[in-house]
């Protein structure tokens, strides 16, 4: 299995439940932090983290993942489905 | 003649962006976007990354739009072609394929593009640049067999693919104009924290010298330095800057300097055309500057600011602190705000190269500026945050100067 981080999401109406962050696939381009520095940030490694899961709201998210040149972040509803990548 | 509301030349990250943030607003004003590539937007970023060229991520996965996402938004995708003119006074703007294109806004948004060898023996196979999706693809084909490699440049593209080369098993030498790593954006100590990464990898480094010769039949066999030096190859890799193309333009009357010059707002001195991305030199509102700006992220909000501006009738200002980073044999490299030299910068080190976490934070008057960090990335977003809210770090020089301080307790 590939090197990713899971982030339980438990922010009250959301219809996202979890972020996935793909370390492997995360080259620190720092466009989820210019989305959203309330998500995320870079670690030593260069590599994003989710720093408050629940910090903004669900359009706000799905743009951070978005803008990932690399798609390395995934978006996951609550019955478990991928909502991003489609 | 075609005839469109929206123009965009450029089908890179600010292009696509803009495309996407016009149509976000205007669901039906035609639009279209002229690229000097055949492809849907791709990740250039990924290009140079260790990952996607050994195939540890799929090829696809470079692809950020499909085909399909052209169709389904109404945007005209002009592949392949290049402008050649253009006429702002009766907003007519001339392809490379003879067609002309009238618009009622255009955003310029042509990138950059690499800066080639000047010398003898430039134009043997075995020379590699690195912009487009072709460039990388024939790289990855050649790291396959080559077995030599030679860099040119002590910027980001050369430290990418040295880390690339490293992987690939090729015997790498690197070459230096410069007397250390990303001179002058680093300072020496910085740059030698990435010179040590290097030679622990087995690296060779060359530095304060120039290439007088490429050598070779039909091929690349070697490099001749203007020591006189011979140093045997079947690689050349070079990545010694970028130029702007912006011959054509200039004789529309858009005002030029080394790209294409624009207030904070990203609009030209020509009614109705914008530009955005590397290749805008744009007024900076945080550093009081015009400034060039080649990043993927700034390229991206740029192209969003652009489209906002294009299609309404506020105007945004761009105000965004510029990050970038990269990282490879075990070194991690991170810059945000400005970090160009200038005699009116204090530079307050903090960490050093003894303890393999260095960065030093560039200040003017009172307040943060910029910042280069060597393995202490996890700082640039706090950074980014004091430069932002123009934080008075006048009686901090100490706390800044401390590694172990928390920058986090500076923001209030």
């Amino acid at each position: 299995m590939s090197n990713i981080k899971e982030y339980v999401r438990q922010r009250e109406g959301s219809n996202i439940s979890k972020i996935v962050i793909d370390r492997d696939l995360c080259i620190g381009a720092a466009s989820c932090l210019a989305v959203s520095g309330e998500t995320y940030n870079l670690d030593n490694e260069n590599k994003a983290v989710v720093i408050d899961a629940d910090s903004v709201d669900d359009d706000t998210l799905i743009m951070s993942a978005e803008s990932c040149p690399t798609k390395a972040i995934l978006l996951f509803d609550k019955t478990g489905k991928q909502i991003f990548p489609k | 003649m075609e005839k469109y509301k929206y123009v965009i030349i450029g089908g890179g990250a600010a292009g696509v962006s803009a495309a996407e943030t016009i149509r976000q607003t205007d669901k039906g004003g035609s639009l279209a976007v002229v690229s000097d590539e055949p492809h849907a937007l791709y990740s250039r970023v990924m290009l140079s990354k260790p990952n996607f060229f050994l195939g540890k991520i799929p090829f696809d996965q470079v692809y950020l739009k499909g085909d399909d996402w052209y169709k389904e938004n109404q945007i005209q995708f002009l592949g392949s072609k290049t402008a050649v003119s253009l006429d702002g006074t009766n907003k007519i703007l001339s392809l490379s394929d003879g067609s002309q294109l009238e618009y009622e806004k255009l955003l310029v948004a042509i990138g950059v593009r690499v800066r080639t060898l000047n010398i003898p023996g430039a134009d043997k196979q075995g020379i590699h640049y690195l912009r487009t999706l072709e460039d990388g693809k024939k790289i990855m084909e050649h790291i396959k067999t080559g077995k030599k490699a030679v860099t040119i440049g002590g910027g980001f593209i050369s430290f990418e693919m040295i880390d690339l080369l490293k992987l690939a098993g090729l015997e790498t030498t690197s070459i230096l104009r410069e007397a250390y790593f990303w001179e002058p954006i680093l300072d020496e100590p910085s740059g030698l924290m990435i010179e040590n990464a290097l030679t622990k990898n087995g690296i060779k480094i060359i530095k304060q010298v120039e290439i007088a010769e490429v050598t070779g039949a039909e091929t690349v066999d070697g490099v001749t330095l203007k020591d006189g030096t011979h140093l045997p190859c079947d690689l050349l890799m070079c990545g010694i800057g970028v130029v702007s193309p912006i011959d054509w333009i200039k004789q529309s009357g858009v005002a030029t300097n080394k790209g294409i010059l624009a207030n904070e707002y990203l609009e030209t001195n020509l009614p109705d055309v914008w530009t955005a991305g590397d290749i805008a030199e744009y007024k900076d509102l945080l550093l009081e500057e015009n400034v060039q700006m080649g990043n993927w992220v700034n390229a991206k909000e740029q192209g969003r600011i652009a489209g906002l501006n294009m299609v309404g009738n506020d105007r945004h200002p761009f105000k965004f602190i510029s990050f970038y980073t990269t990282q490879g044999l075990g070194i991690t490299i991170a810059f945000v705000g400005d970090v160009a030299p200038g005699q009116d910068r204090i530079i307050i080190p903090r960490g050093s190269p003894a303890i393999n976490s260095y960065a030093r934070i560039i200040i003017v008057g009172q307040e943060l500026v910029g910042a280069t960090l060597i393995n202490r990335t996890a700082e640039m977003s706090t950074i980014s945050k004091l430069i932002e809210n123009n934080t008075d770090i006048s009686t901090h020089h100490a706390d800044l100067a401390d590694p172990n301080f928390d920058l986090k307790k500076l923001l209030g």
